[in-house]
């Protein structure tokens, strides 16, 4: 005897269009998982797109305030000058930030404001064509936002009752679910009726001053806080709302993995339960059929992860083509709870099968097929 | 004979443990669509609660601003006197608005800050479920905004940067993604300045409400003027438009997922059976009878899936409501007929591959020896 016959692979491999037809399936309940993961760690990242962009070590928000994109900060433009006059600040600028609704095309479009004074801090981090605004009618904006409406350089883009130019497009310019668009300070000043106001001050410190910066204004009732302690509060914020969301579908996704396994390792199990009679009257014990079963379950739950990977990979360049504001970000966690997730399907899925294994009767062998 | 053998369902669930996995498989993809469906239905009804419960027949807000979620909105204090005066207008109340984050301690939430006139209570929170509404220095939170802070009425919240104390607890203003706080009008305008966001309009009776709304937008040329219908429905695209993308995505995908179910069911149970098939065949059935029953069996795989798929949301949606209350789901009969619509077509295309193998079936099959 050259050694064990592999009867679980070959049964699995018995027919391949059942076993393609298997392994999509369990690889489409691995790719939603991974597609769902993707976008949680996409809205990770990008939640914190305005703190990694603006290069500011400080901020000076709103008393209270400790985040960016949550609060509608508002700050007397005063401030400002109480920064710069600081031994420790390199520069300061004032940033104002506030989300409009935006109607294009009969959709509702979320659009992240910034108003800076030209030539100051706080405004597009990158330009991919154009320049930066100049003038109070004039507005960068996302090309992201311009592709999918049909806005071009040179067009025009109604915002709360005013219309502005379009004079550039921004690189790296879309949050997760809106885009970022630049105007000047005055711009915003006379959108919102609120001028003397900003929304939060930009701080560039001298080396090793952030910290003694920090001290000095505070102890003149200006509330300043760091980039990270923003960063985490708005990325707290932020995955917090879609957190319920993702763990109800992954939860979903799987019990669907788990069913298809199962359902296809039973039907093969029902299919050779004569081979299976053979081998258990010929002397394989209980625990060897088990074994079978978890074995054939393995590799399809492996297969269909492989296969999982594969169309995520294909679902994201989709996804990305459809929307491209979206990021969908698979990282070295979100791969590994998918692994884990396959290898829990594959130990749930064989409950079914094996339980009808254990319970075959030998004779079984004996009857017609 | 009494009639025909019901041959679909009888093979169908021949094994019903391959029957029940096959159906909780199709039930799970289905249930994904259906849940989903709900979240966003639910979402939907939890954006537009407070607009919902305005009594106001008309809403003014700055020109080109239609909504209040991810809106700002800027209205000189003189529009109200300016309203007031327009004939028809029984009354128009200015509220203020702003969008922050709300905090008790290490607890952090999204919240609408709604400035409004505690005298008419027009803007302000629709009942009170404990407590009483705000004066100067106080608030209103909803309640399950309280709950997620840990505050209960005479504790303190911080938003706008300053402290508040709750005075009331509000019903119906909290979603996934926000809660609601109420201060006064005047707290409001002390912290943001006089500029009204927008002014609630009712109209005196026989007055007509578009007529009356056709004024208001001709006496206030550099304002918006709609119905609170039209305002609800404008704020509950944002909704519509913003998570039609993501729900686009994940119903392709759970139908895709039940659509392999599905044909790897049908094209099992076909290739088992097809010896059955060539009996049938030999006795000198149609095609077209083979084909009813592989549909047959194709409807009943659905249709079972689309039931224990509906009583499976309809649970999860009660379990979700109880442990998160902040998650709303609801699942509409339209959405359960969308599904079910998906699920037929789904099944359709799930039988292409067995009904080939059906008709390409060859009734001399019968008479040799199975594998």
């Amino acid at each position: 005897m050259p050694g064990r016959v592999p009867l679980g692979r070959r049964n699995l491999f018995a027919d391949g269009r059942r076993l393609a037809a298997s392994i999509v399936a369990v690889g489409l309940a691995v790719m939603l998982m991974l597609l769902l993961a993707g976008f949680d760690t996409g809205v990770r990242v990008r939640s914190t797109l305005l703190e990694d962009r603006l290069g500011a070590d400080l901020y000076v928000v709103q008393p209270g305030s400790n985040d960016l994109q949550g609060d509608v900060s508002v700050v007397p433009i005063s401030d400002v000058n109480l920064v710069r006059a600081d031994p420790g600040v390199a520069w300061a600028a004032p940033l104002r930030a506030l989300y409009v609704m935006v109607d294009l095309r009969g959709l509702k479009q979320p659009v992240y404001l910034l108003g800076a004074i030209p030539g100051q801090r706080g405004g597009p981090w990158r330009m991919s064509r154009g320049r930066t605004p100049r003038s109070d009618d004039e507005i960068v904006i996302s090309p992201v936002l311009a592709r999918r409406y049909g806005l071009h350089i040179g067009g025009t883009l109604p915002l709360m009752g005013r219309t502005f130019r379009i004079v550039g497009y921004a690189a790296d310019a879309s949050g997760f679910m809106f885009t970022f668009a630049y105007v000047t300070h005055a711009a915003t000043d006379a959108l919102l009726a609120s001028p003397g106001t900003t929304s939060v001050v930009l701080i560039g410190t001298r080396p090793g001053q952030t910290g003694a910066v920090t001290a000095r204004l505070q102890a003149r009732g200006l509330n300043v806080a760091t980039r990270d302690e923003l960063a985490a509060t708005d990325r707290r914020l932020l995955t917090g709302i879609f957190g319920s969301f993702l763990a109800l579908t992954v939860v979903i996704a799987f019990a669907a993995g788990v069913a298809i396994v199962s359902l296809t390792v039973y039907t093969s199990v029902v299919e050779r339960r004569r081979e299976f009679g053979i081998v258990k009257a010929i002397g394989a014990t209980p625990a060897r059929l088990v074994a079978i079963v978890v074995g054939q379950t393995l590799v399809l739950t492996l297969l269909g992860l492989a296969a999982g990977w594969l169309l995520f990979l294909a679902g994201r360049v989709l996804v990305l083509w459809y929307r491209p504001q979206f990021a969908i970000i698979a990282t070295r966690d979100s791969v590994g709870f998918a692994a884990l997730a396959a290898l829990a399907m594959a130990v749930l899925a064989a409950l079914v099968p094996a339980r009808r294994l254990s319970a075959l009767d030998p004779a079984t062998a004996y009857r017609g097929g | 004979m009494t009639g025909r053998v019901p041959l679909a369902r009888r093979s169908l669930f021949a094994d019903r443990r391959r029957a029940a996995l096959a159906t909780v498989g199709v039930a799970a993809a289905l249930s994904l669509v259906l849940l989903f469906d709900g979240l966003f239905a639910g979402a939907l009804h939890q954006a537009t609660t407070y607009q919902r419960g305005w009594q106001a027949d008309l809403v003014v807000s700055q020109q080109g601003v239609r909504t209040m979620h991810m809106s700002a909105s800027a209205l000189p204090p003189a529009t109200v006197a300016s309203a007031r005066a327009v004939p028809g207008v029984l009354w128009a109340e200015p509220i203020r608005y702003t969008s922050a984050v709300v905090h008790a301690g290490p607890a952090e939430q999204f919240a609408y800050v709604i400035g409004y006139d505690t005298a008419t209570g027009r803007g302000g929170p629709r009942h009170l479920v404990g407590g009483r509404p705000p004066t100067a220095g106080q608030a209103v939170i909803d309640r399950l905004g309280a709950r997620r802070l840990h505050v209960v009425v005479g504790r303190t919240i911080t938003v706008l940067g300053r402290s508040w104390v709750v005075s009331g607890l509000s019903a119906g203003g909290t979603s996934i993604v926000n809660t609601t706080v109420f201060v006064t009008n005047d707290a409001f305008a002390g912290l943001r300045g006089p500029a009204v966001s927008y002014i609630l309009v009712g109209t005196q009776p026989g007055a007509g409400v578009v007529a009356v709304g056709d004024r208001l937008a001709a006496a206030m040329p550099t304002a918006t003027v709609q119905t609170r219908a039209g305002f609800v429905h404008e704020e509950g695209n944002i909704t519509r438009d913003m998570s039609a993308d993501i729900l686009r995505i994940v119903t392709l995908i759970g139908l895709l997922i039940a659509l392999a179910v599905i044909a790897l069911t049908l094209f099992t149970l076909t290739l088992a059976r097809m010896r059955d098939y060539g009996v049938l065949k030999a006795l000198g059935a149609p095609n077209r009878r083979l084909a009813a029953v592989v549909a047959t069996q194709a409807a009943w795989s659905v249709a079972l899936a689309l039931a224990v798929a509906l009583l499976l949301a309809i649970a999860l949606a009660a379990i979700v409501s109880h442990l998160a209350p902040t998650l709303s789901i609801i699942i509409a009969p339209a959405s359960v007929a969308r599904t079910g619509a998906g699920a037929l077509i789904v099944g359709a295309l799930g039988s292409i591959i067995p009904l080939r193998r059906v008709a390409r079936v060859d009734p001399a099959s019968v008479f040799r020896r199975a594998a």
